[in-house]
């Protein structure tokens, strides 16, 4: 349960932003972090961000996580 | 990881405690190339896994009142308290998995007649979280959600395990989702005062072969003692500002008390004086009665690195993902579940 997901910002509203992560758009809150901005990387964890990443490690952390997507499906 | 594999015959022992570390290394096999005197062990990064027995009867006990619903994430749903676990003792509605705590706000409004109970559980990843739905739940209401909090801190089991006589832990992982909360710097003390090697880093098997190497290196003498982020791409020296002054609002330390360990002094996150209304506690009487370890499951072994996963009798032989004897197993983070997931691969 302490997985964190990393996700990209497209656009703000107060305490909540639309958020895509691994192609699917949804509501998150984003009152954990300064400065919010649409195209900001963040660590998605319970619905919340907790913490912006830079694209690098977006990318990183999305390889890894559809990697053990693709194991649990292939048992 | 050449270097890994030179003459160096004492048992070296590396120990993580985050949840997803157990899982990537478990998965990435680093453990099976590494040579046969360097052991990884996991320690008590699921909170799902260090979930006392007594939490889990209060929140059964919760189940009694008719009109109390309790939310909680899924990995808890077959955690077993002394008896019995949330999934054998609910009924249709009364227990609901959710995904973000924000959803058990929406419940709430969506059922006014109802005692909406939140299962608050984790570290200190999920406890800012927590802190800021019961926050604004202060704020905006709904007034018929509560809380049961079982949210625990890393330092002081940190400290616990690092002063353990038994357990020689030669170098540590850092628990990287935790760091990025708190800071790197969270986690200084461990080669400060214990002088143990410390390293934060990533997820990838690069990021956790990089981990290892400089751990190795640091605890056979090439390298002087000290404490590394090698993360710094997602964890900052300080961390998350906001996210640390919000927990801080909400939650005061108070005893925790873990699952086959016992209390660990101010080892818990327990809500101020000001957020006291919204504990489920002062709601109702919930007698918490603190007991440790009664089965055969070795569990507390696991989790202060004492013990591997196989060396437990019940390890893939009546305790499986499917029939868990024990948390380690429940949860997809647990070690015994990543053990037997992943470690059949290579044998
Ligand atoms: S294998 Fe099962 S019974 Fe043994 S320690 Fe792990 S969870 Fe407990």
């Amino acid at each position: 349960m302490c997985l964190a997901i990393p996700t990209k910002i497209t656009s703000v509203y107060g305490s909540y932003a639309y958020a895509e992560t691994m192609g699917i758009r949804q509501k998150i809150n984003i009152q954990l972090i300064e400065n919010p901005m649409p195209g900001d990387f963040v660590l998605l964890h319970a619905g919340f961000a907790i913490e912006k990443i830079d694209q690098q490690e977006y990318i990183f952390l999305n390889h890894t996580l559809n990697e053990m997507i693709k194991d649990d499906e292939n048992e | 990881m050449m270097k890994m594999n030179k003459e160096c015959k004492k048992t070296i022992r590396i120990m993580e405690v985050c949840g997803t570390h157990t899982q990537a290394i478990s998965k990435s096999g680093i453990r099976y190339l590494l040579p046969n005197h360097v052991k990884l062990l996991s320690g008590p990064g699921c909170p799902v896994c260090v979930t006392n027995e007594s939490y889990i009867d209060a929140a059964i006990g919760l189940l009694s009142h008719d009109h109390v619903i309790l939310v909680t994430f899924g990995d808890m749903l077959k955690v077993r308290g002394t008896s019995s676990s949330l999934s054998e003792k609910k009924m249709k509605d009364n227990v609901i998995t959710i995904y973000s705590p924000e959803d058990a706000i929406t419940l709430a409004r969506k059922w006014p007649q109802k005692i909406v109970v939140f299962l608050a559980v984790g570290f200190e990843t999920t406890a800012p979280i927590m802190a800021a739905t019961i926050k604004n739940a202060y704020e905006n209401g709904p007034e018929n959600l509560f809380f049961l909090t079982a949210l625990k801190r890393m330092e002081p089991i940190l400290r616990f395990i690092l002063e353990d006589e038994r357990n020689k832990i030669d170098g540590l992982i850092c628990p990287g989702h935790v760091a990025s909360v708190l800071g790197a710097d969270a986690f200084q003390f461990v080669t400060k005062e214990y002088q143990v090697p410390a390293v934060v880093c990533g997820f990838e098997a690069e990021d956790l072969k990089a981990g290892i190497y400089n751990l190795l290196d640091q605890i056979e003498g090439e390298r002087p003692v000290s404490f590394l982020n090698l993360y710094q791409r997602c964890v900052r020296n300080t961390g998350n500002r906001l996210a640390k002054e919000c927990m801080d609002e909400v939650f005061q330390k108070e005893d925790g008390y873990w699952r086959g360990i016992g209390k660990v002094s101010n080892s818990a996150l327990g809500l101020r004086e000001k957020y006291q209304r919204l504990d489920v506690k002062n709601k109702f009487d919930l007698s918490e009665e603190i007991i440790s370890n009664p089965s055969a499951c070795q569990c507390r072994e696991i989790i202060l690195g004492l013990k591997a996963p196989y060396e437990c009798k019940q390890f893939g032989v009546r305790c499986t993902p499917e029939t868990p004897l024990g948390p380690c197993m429940i949860s997809s983070e647990g070690s015994c579940s990543a053990h037997y997931k992943y470690g059949r691969v290579i044998f």
